[in-house]
């Protein structure tokens, strides 16, 4: 096996005192192997508490059937996943590329934000939490010309607004201020 | 020859024309843009074509797929960075000639290989669709069953790091379709007593979020890139030694990309690197590739696009989606009230006509913009990503939100972002996800009526032999990925064989 095939960890803890399995497996996809079977172990469970119907009336296709199947077909793929990388280094390509660095506080920071933006909403409205979006976002990812924030944020909602509000008749929230507002 | 004047006539409307322009254009547009996508522009349009009658707003989304996947070429070709992943190959020699001082030359031969291609595969889905339908008319709910199956298992197959990764995000895909009331006994399946689950998981959140609100995600990590820009210019035709080097790389291009597309599951991002790959193969010049070869443009600008129209055979004539992008056309159907299949193509088959003219007008236009536009298409890629990703949470979170006017789609759509942006992370493709969502209900559907049909004996489905068949190409494609392993086992046990002794 050429160097790019080791998995992550092995570099650092070297080969010498593991087994031939640990070897075998990529420590990243284990984990995530380890998390969806588990999640499937959990929806497995759920399947057992759906309604029970009787036989005839579910033609013998109790509810249950089509959901569990499917599970247990993820889990079968999910037992292959930690031994992928070896078939995968074969052809050349390196699972590992897009996920070596850590996720970027950056992104984190995003979705914290939208976050906080969808639960703004009701409060907001629709227009105002376009207007939100517009200035938090790019002051979020460092855009300091705050002449082409505020521009942004005048122009933009405001032309959303009326293409789709007055043009196309989608209903826009007026949210709590819009109604206090009113 | 009625339905032909009756599809052709329904596309003469103004508003018609208008809106497939429009396609053609916010296409162009979004394919130029790195990081936008023309999926993800389907994605957003959907909800706001619901009330326009379906002919015009799948037309419209026709249009956007075609111009999409062309608009990818410029930036590719003048930033080296592709606005689309069909576009990728573009790059390997379109940037080199662009770095050349010749960049115009490049446009042109990526604009008249795309539209040779995209016009090829029209005539072969005019052609097959009906033929297809017809033979599909035979298929009972076994047999459907196993084709779906057999498009579920593409996946193995489709581009992206893993098959098998393409194939549990297929699985999960098929598995949040049964999310909500079971139709045949009203029985709630995973609704965890949340009220809005009983219908269901909508189509359009999930794919907004995934397309739209994963990409931004992704975005939000490389803001600061830096594009080496080559000054535009105007493009040129090719001249007519270009044309006679090019004619067959661009018309065996076309066929293979016809045919990748019609394949389930796959789409122009195979097609295109497998019309580079066969242009190289077949060239006479293979050192020049990489460095401004015009076949190495040729090859997959005339292969991407020839596969939005075989793409669009299995999924008007099956309703097995070709690709991602028709996979979201199809949702776009379905939401529309219609059921995409052979009963479709048979009995309205005007139809089928309105889309082939609207992808008709859809590669002339794109012709046009190309050859007045394409200095002016480059300049989109100045847009401030800053304000860039803002608007489109805007349009995703408007889009969401106006197909059933409920917060409760709008946290699907952020839920499915935030999901779409780890799967990404590690290998696991929103498109497969997207697939399996979008055959979920029909695999359910023909199984279950397979089973009433069969008294509950599974064994009794291989009775048929279109059934076999099908399940025959379904073990076939799920070991496809094992082939190179295999290979490799297989040559180096005949080097063993054939090694001199001793040596």
């Amino acid at each position: 096996m050429s160097n790019g095939a080791r998995p992550p960890g092995r570099e650092q803890g070297g080969a010498g005192g593991r087994s031939a399995i640990a070897r075998l497996l990529h420590p990243v996809d284990s984990v995530i192997a380890i998390g969806i079977i588990a999640f499937c172990g959990w929806l497995l469970y759920e399947t057992g508490q759906f309604d029970e119907v009787s036989f005839l009336f579910s033609q013998n296709i109790p509810p249950e059937l089509f959901p569990r199947i499917l599970i247990v077909v993820i889990i079968l793929f999910c037992l292959a996943l930690p031994f992928e990388h070896i078939l995968l280094t074969r052809k050349g390509k390196d699972i590992d590329k897009g996920r070596r660095d850590k996720v970027s506080g950056m992104t984190w920071l995003t979705m914290l934000v939208l976050v906080a933006t969808v639960s703004a909403s009701p409060l907001l409205g629709t227009y105002l939490t376009m207007v939100a979006v517009c200035i938090v976002l790019p002051l979020l990812w460092h855009e300091r010309r705050l002449h082409y924030i505020l521009a942004f944020a005048a122009v933009f909602p405001a032309a959303v607004t009326v293409l789709f509000n007055l043009v196309l008749g989608v209903f826009f929230e007026p949210g709590m201020i819009g109604i206090a507002f009113h | 020859m009625e339905p032909v004047v009756t599809g052709l006539s329904l596309l003469l409307d103004p508003l018609n024309i208008g809106l497939i322009l429009g396609g053609v254009l916010i296409g162009v547009l979004v394919g130029a843009l790195p990081g936008l996508s023309s999926p993800m522009a389907i994605a957003l349009l959907i909800p706001f074509t619901i009330q326009l009658e379906p002919i015009p707003a799948i037309s419209m989304m026709a249009a956007l797929y075609c111009a999409g996947t062309f608009g990818g070429s410029i930036t590719a070709i003048l930033i080296n960075a592709p606005g689309a992943p069909p576009a990728a190959a573009t790059a390997l020699d379109g940037y080199p000639m662009a770095k050349k001082g010749e960049a115009g030359r490049a446009l042109g031969l990526a604009t008249i290989s795309s539209v040779t291609g995209g016009i090829f595969s029209l005539v072969i889905f005019i052609f097959a669709a009906p033929m297809l339908a017809t033979l599909a008319l035979k298929f009972r709910p076994p047999e459907y069953f196993a084709l779906s199956v057999f498009a579920l298992s593409m996946l193995a197959s489709i581009s992206g790091k893993s098959s098998l990764r393409n194939l549990i995000s297929g699985a999960f895909g098929v598995l949040i379709g049964t999310i909500g009331v079971h139709l045949t006994t009203g029985v709630e399946r995973f609704t965890f007593d949340i009220p809005e689950l009983t219908e269901g998981i909508h189509f359009v959140p999930v794919l907004i979020g995934l397309f739209a609100m994963g990409e931004l995600l992704s975005q939000s990590q490389t803001l600061d890139v830096a594009y080496e820009r080559i000054r535009a210019t105007a493009m040129k035709l090719p001249s007519r030694d270009d044309i006679r080097r090019v004619k067959w790389t661009i018309l065996r291009s076309s066929g293979l990309g016809t045919f990748i597309g019609i394949l389930p599951a796959e789409g122009s991002t195979v097609a295109a690197i497998m019309g580079y790959n066969e242009a190289k193969r077949w060239s006479k010049n293979k050192d020049q590739f990489g460095q401004g070869c015009p076949e190495g443009i040729a090859g997959p600008e005339a292969a991407n696009n020839a596969a939005t129209g075989g793409a669009m055979v299995p999924t008007l004539a099956l309703g097995i989606p070709g690709s991602g992008s028709t996979a979201l056309i199809l949702a776009a159907l379905i939401m529309h009230g219609l059921r995409p299949g052979p009963y479709l193509v048979n009995e309205t088959p005007e139809f089928i006509y309105a889309i082939f003219g609207a992808m008709l007008v859809a590669n002339v236009g794109f012709l046009a913009i190309g050859l007045i536009g394409a200095k002016f298409f480059s300049l989109v890629t100045l847009v401030p990503p800053r304000l860039l990703w803002p608007a489109v949470f805007t349009f995703s979170m408007i889009g969401s939100y106006s197909y059933g006017a409920s917060m409760f789609d709008v946290w699907v759509m952020i839920i499915s972002g935030i999901v779409g942006f780890f799967m990404l992370r590690h290998g696991f493709g929103p498109a497969p996800l997207v697939m399996g969502l979008i055959l979920g209900k029909l695999v359910e559907e023909t199984f279950s009526q397979s089973m009433i049909i069969y008294d509950n004996n599974f064994l009794a489905l291989f009775e048929s032999p279109i059934v076999v068949g099908f399940f025959l190409l379904t073990a076939a494609s799920l070991l496809s990925p094992l082939y190179p392993l295999v290979r490799d086992r297989v040559s180096s046990a005949m080097a063993g064989k054939i090694r001199v002794p001793g040596e």
